[in-house]
C-alpha cells in the first residue's frame, strides 16, 4: 500500500527543482545583491546606467547556470502605453490605385491615342473614358492588363479591368488583392513604426500584428501616449519642390483661391503661405539618413543626406537655380524654403525650424523611417504610468501572502498534521507557477496575479477531496493506509472531471481575451495543471513519507 | 480538536427543500432580471468606449477646477472624482470620465475620441502645470473596438458554456449536462443583476470574473454529480431524491471547506489588491457563494427533475470501486 515507485520520487523531485530553477532568476532585480536600484542613479547619466547594468550583468553571470528567462511584466504593471492601431483597406487600395495612374497614362497614351480624358479616380474605382471605342477598346484593355501590377511577394493582381457602358473601361481592386494589399501594408508599416518610434533600436518596445490589418504597440516605460500618436499620425510624405515666394504672385492665388495648373498653395512653417510646383524634384525615397543636429545658431534641426542618384539631382538642380526656393515639404506643410546661393554638392541638407530637442529628434526618426501607406487609426489607448504600476504590485503581493497565509492557517486548522501537508505542496505549487511562467516567457499582468491568488484558493480543493475521502474511509474503519490508498484512488474521476471543466474556461479565456485578461487565463490554466499535480503527487507523497516513518494507529483528521 | 464547518456523519434532506430554493432562485432570477432592464450595467469604457484620465491631483485643484477646464472640450456628461490617494504622503488622486465623443466634420468616431482625449490632456496638464503634471492611469476607447469587445465577451462565455456542457454529457448523461448549465445560467444571471444593483463597473475583467465563476460553478457541481453517479450504483433501489441527498450531504463538507478557502483568497484580493482589482474580486466572491448554492439547488434539483438512467451498466473507471467500503 505504500511503495511509492522510486521514479515517481524521482520525478517529483525533478520537476520541483525545475520549477525552482526557473523561478530563481525572477529574483534577480534591482536593489537585488546589494545593488543600488536604478531608479537612484540618474537616467541622462550613461556612464552611471551602464556601471549599473554591468554589475547586474556580472551577478547573474555569477549564476551562469540558472536559465536566462524572467517573468515579463504586463504594462499594467511596470507601466507603459498600448496602442491598437487600424489601417483601412479601401484607403490603401485607392492609394496604391493612385500610384499606377501615371503607368497607365503611359500605357495609354501611346500611339494610337486611345484615350479621351485623363483618368478619373473615385474612393478605389478607377473609370477611363476611351475616345474610340470601337477601335481602341479592346487595344486598350489588353494594354491595362499588361501593366497589371502583383502585389508584394504574392501572384495578386492589383486591379480587376472591366468595360462599363460603350466607352467606359472602369478599374476595380478585387476583395483579394485588397487583403493582400493589406497584409503587405500591415508588415511595412511595422517597420516603419519601429523605425519612427525607435529609431536606435534600443527600446523594449513590442509591435505585433493583429488580424489583417491592425497593429498593436506596446511601449513598456513610456508614459506619453500623445507622443507616440503625433510621431505615427504623419504621413511622412517628405518632398523637394521648387517654390515661388513672389508676394503678389502668392496673394493672387490666396485670393483668387486658384493657383496655376503647374502650382499648389501650401501652408508654410515660416510665414503664411506659399507657391510650390505641383511636381516634386525629390522624395522622401531617395533620403539615405535623417538625424538631431544643431544649425548655427545653435538650434536644434534635423540634418539629413540623400543617396548618391539624387544628390546627383539635387546638385543639378541647385546649380540651375541659383537665386531662386525650394521648399522641403512634408505632409503637404512648408518646413522650410530656403533660397539657393549657390550649387550644393554632396547632397547634404538641413531643416532649421526652431524646434525643441524632442521635436528634432522625432522629425528625424519620421524622415528617415518613410512614408506610411496609408494613415493609422486609433482605436484602443491605454496608458498607466509607473506609479499607478508599482502601487499594483504592492497591492498584488500583498494580497497574495495574506490569502496564502489564511489559506494556510484555514488547512492547518482543519486537517491538522496532514493539512500542513497540503500547505507545503501548495507552496510548491505557486514555485511551480511562478516557475511555469518563467519558462514560458508568459506576462505576468495584475488580473494574473489574481489569478494564482484564485488559484491559491481552489488548488487546495483537490487536497480537500482527497482528505474527506479519507476521513469518510477511516470512519468506516480502515487503516490509515488503506484508507489514503482508498481516498486518492476514489477521488481521482471527481478532481479530473472538475478541473478539465474548470481548464475549458481558461483556454477560452485565453482565445478571446486580450491584454492582461490573457494574463489571468494564462495564470489560471498553469493553475490548474499545477495544483493537480501538486494534490495528488506531492501531498501524497508528503502523507506516504509521514505513514512509513512515523507508522500511526490514526490519522488525527 | 480540529476545525469541522460540517458535522460527519449528517442526513439533511436538501432535497425536500428543492421547493422552497425554487422560490428564493426564481426571485433573485426575476430580480436580476428587473435590475438589469431598468437600472443597466454600469458598462466600463472597454464596452461603452469613451475616456477614463487618471492623474495626481495636487491640493491646491479641486475637482471643480478640473471640471471646469474639462467641460468646454466635451460634448455630453463629465464625471470627475476625487479620491484619497494610497499611503501616507500620497497625493489626492482625480478621475475624469467621459463617454464617446461625435465626430465633428469628416471625422470618424475614433478619431474624434482620439481629439477630446487628447485636448483633455492638454488643458489638464496646463491647469495642473507641466512639472507636477502626473497621469496615473488613462484609457480611451473608440467605440469600433469597444463594440468587438463585448461581442466576444458574449461568445466567449457562450462557447465555454457549450464546451462544458458537451464534456458533461460526455462524461455523465445528458440529465447531468442539462442541471449543470441550468446552474451556470443561474449564477451567470444573478450575478450581472448584483452588477446591475451595486452599479460596479461592468468590464473586461467582469467578463474574465464571469468565466471564472462558470468554472468554478461547474467545479462544484461536478464534484456532487460525482457522487450522485456513484449513490446511484451504490443503492440502485432508493429513491433518487434520497439519493441525492446522500451525495450532497457527504460533500458538504469538502464544498463548505473549498468554498471557505477560496473565498479566504478572494476577500483577501477584494480587501488588499487595491482599486483595479475590488470589481474583478467582488464578481468572484459573489459567484462563488452563487455557484455553491446552484450546484446543490439547481443542478441536482435539475437532475433530479429529469431523472437518471438508472439501468446502464456502470462505467469502466468505476467499477473497479463497485463494493469497496
Amino acid at each position: 500500500m505504500l511503495n511509492f515507485p522510486i521514479w515517481k520520487v524521482g520525478l517529483i523531485v525533478v520537476v520541483l527543482l525545475w520549477g525552482m530553477i526557473l523561478a530563481v532568476p525572477n529574483l534577480f532585480s534591482d536593489g537585488f545583491l546589494g545593488i543600488e536600484p536604478k531608479e537612484v542613479s540618474d537616467p541622462t547619466n550613461q556612464a552611471a546606467v551602464a556601471a549599473y547594468e554591468q554589475q547586474l550583468q556580472e551577478a547573474e553571470d555569477s549564476w551562469w547556470f540558472l536559465p536566462a528567462g524572467k517573468l515579463n511584466l504586463g504594462l499594467d504593471l511596470q507601466g507603459g502605453v498600448y496602442l491598437l492601431m487600424e489601417i483601412d483597406p479601401a484607403e490603401i487600395a485607392a492609394n496604391r490605385l493612385e500610384t499606377v495612374q501615371a503607368d497607365i497614362r503611359t500605357a495609354l497614351n501611346r500611339n494610337p491615342l486611345v484615350e479621351r480624358e485623363p483618368p478619373v479616380q473615385t474612393d478605389d474605382r478607377l473609370t477611363i473614358e476611351i475616345k474610340n471605342p470601337e477601335e481602341d477598346m479592346d487595344e486598350a484593355i489588353r494594354r491595362l492588363n499588361r501593366i497589371n501590377p502583383t502585389i508584394g511577394t504574392t501572384q495578386t493582381e492589383l486591379f480587376r479591368v472591366q468595360q462599363t457602358g460603350d466607352q467606359f473601361i472602369q478599374l476595380t481592386v478585387p476583395a483579394n488583392a485588397r487583403t493582400a494589399l493589406a497584409t503587405d501594408a500591415q508588415s511595412k508599416m511595422m517597420e516603419i513604426i519601429r523605425r519612427r518610434i525607435d529609431p536606435d533600436g534600443v527600446a523594449e518596445i513590442s509591435i505585433t500584428p493583429q488580424g489583417d490589418n491592425r497593429i498593436i504597440l506596446e511601449a513598456p516605460g513610456e508614459a506619453d501616449p500623445k507622443r507616440i500618436k503625433d510621431i505615427l499620425g504623419q504621413a511622412g510624405r517628405l518632398t523637394f519642390n521648387m517654390a515661388n515666394l513672389d508676394p503678389s504672385a502668392i496673394r493672387a492665388a490666396v485670393v483668387s483661391g486658384r493657383p496655376s495648373p503647374r502650382e499648389l498653395l501650401v501652408d508654410s512653417m515660416e510665414a503664411g503661405q506659399i507657391l510650390i510646383n505641383r511636381i516634386p524634384e525629390l522624395t522622401g525615397a531617395d533620403i539615405a539618413t535623417a538625424n538631431r543636429c544643431f544649425d548655427e545658431a545653435n538650434f536644434p534641426a534635423v540634418c539629413f543626406r540623400l543617396n548618391s542618384s539624387a544628390a546627383t539631382k539635387f546638385y543639378n538642380l541647385t546649380r540651375n537655380n541659383v537665386g531662386r526656393n525650394f521648399a522641403i515639404v512634408l505632409d503637404g506643410v512648408s518646413m522650410s524654403s530656403p533660397s539657393i546661393r549657390t550649387p550644393i554638392p554632396g547632397g547634404s541638407v538641413i531643416i532649421e525650424g526652431r524646434f525643441t530637442i524632442e521635436e528634432a529628434e522625432d522629425l528625424a526618426a519620421i524622415i528617415e523611417a518613410g512614408e506610411l501607406p496609408a494613415r493609422l487609426n486609433f482605436l484602443d489607448e491605454r496608458t498607466v504610468g509607473p506609479t499607478l504600476g508599482a502601487e499594483s504590485i504592492a497591492a498584488g503581493s500583498r494580497a497574495s501572502l495574506i490569502g496564502l497565509a489564511l489559506v494556510g492557517v484555514f488547512m492547518v486548522l482543519a486537517y491538522g498534521l496532514i493539512g500542513g501537508f497540503a500547505v507545503g505542496s501548495l507552496l510548491s505549487n505557486i514555485v511551480l507557477i511562478i516557475g511555469a511562467l518563467s519558462g514560458f516567457g508568459a506576462t505576468l499582468t495584475l488580473p494574473g496575479i489574481a489569478g494564482i491568488i484564485l488559484t491559491i484558493g481552489m488548488a487546495v480543493d483537490a487536497n480537500v477531496i482527497v482528505f474527506e475521502r479519507i476521513r469518510e474511509e477511516q470512519a468506516n474503519g480502515r487503516s490509515p493506509a488503506t484508507a489514503i490508498q482508498a481516498g486518492y484512488e476514489r477521488a481521482l474521476s471527481a478532481i479530473l472531471d472538475a478541473n478539465i471543466t474548470t481548464f475549458i474556461a481558461a483556454s477560452i479565456l485565453y482565445l478571446v481575451g486580450s491584454g492582461p485578461v490573457k494574463g489571468f487565463a494564462v495564470t489560471l490554466a498553469i493553475g490548474i495543471l499545477t495544483s493537480v499535480f501538486t494534490a495528488f503527487v506531492v501531498t501524497r507523497w508528503f502523507t506516504v513519507l509521514y505513514l512509513r516513518t512515523m507508522r500511526p494507529k490514526r490519522l488525527a483528521m | 480538536m480540529l476545525l469541522r464547518l460540517w458535522p460527519e456523519k449528517t442526513k439533511v434532506s436538501f432535497m425536500s427543500l428543492r421547493f422552497v430554493a425554487l422560490v428564493v432562485s426564481v426571485t433573485a432570477l426575476l430580480a436580476s432580471a428587473a435590475f438589469l432592464s431598468m437600472r443597466g450595467l454600469n458598462l466600463g469604457i472597454d464596452f461603452a468606449g469613451g475616456a477614463v484620465i487618471e492623474i495626481e491631483e495636487p491640493a491646491d485643484i479641486s475637482a471643480q477646477d478640473i471640471r471646469d477646464v474639462v467641460e468646454p472640450l466635451i460634448v455630453g456628461e463629465v464625471q470627475v472624482n476625487s479620491a484619497r490617494g494610497t499611503g501616507p504622503d500620497a497625493p489626492d488622486i482625480a478621475v475624469v470620465r467621459f463617454k464617446p465623443q461625435p465626430p465633428v466634420g469628416d471625422e470618424t468616431p475614433d478619431d474624434a475620441q482620439n481629439r477630446a482625449g487628447d485636448e483633455v490632456s492638454a488643458a489638464l496638464r496646463e491647469l495642473i502645470g507641466p512639472e507636477r503634471f502626473q497621469i496615473r492611469s488613462e484609457a480611451s476607447v473608440g467605440p469600433k473596438v469597444s463594440g468587438e469587445l463585448f461581442r466576444s465577451g458574449i461568445i466567449a462565455l457562450s462557447v465555454a458554456l457549450g464546451l462544458m456542457m458537451i464534456y458533461i454529457s460526455f462524461r455523465f448523461q445528458w440529465q447531468y449536462a442539462l442541471g449543470a448549465v441550468a446552474a451556470l445560467f443561474h449564477d451567470v444571471i444573478l450575478t450581472m443583476g448584483m452588477f446591475a444593483l451595486t452599479g460596479f463597473e461592468f468590464n473586461l475583467a467582469t467578463i474574465a470574473a464571469l468565466l471564472t465563476i462558470v468554472g468554478y460553478s461547474m467545479n462544484d457541481t461536478v464534484i456532487v454529480f460525482d457522487r450522485v453517479r456513484e449513490e446511484a450504483r451504490k443503492y440502485k433501489k432508493l429513491e433518487l431524491s434520497k439519493v441525492v441527498d446522500l451525495a450532497i450531504n457527504a460533500t458538504m463538507s469538502r464544498t463548505l471547506l473549498t468554498s471557505g478557502t477560496t473565498l479566504l483568497a478572494l476577500t483577501s484580493i477584494f480587501l488588499f489588491g487595491g482599486p483595479v482589482l475590488r470589481g474583478m474580486s467582488f464578481a468572484l466572491i459573489f459567484g462563488v457563494i452563487v455557484g455553491t448554492y446552484s450546484s446543490i439547488f439547481v443542478a441536482s434539483a435539475v437532475v433530479l427533475l429529469l431523472g437518471i438512467d438508472r439501468g446502464d451498466k456502470p462505467k469502466r473507471e468505476v467499477e473497479g470501486f463497485q463494493g469497496v467500503g
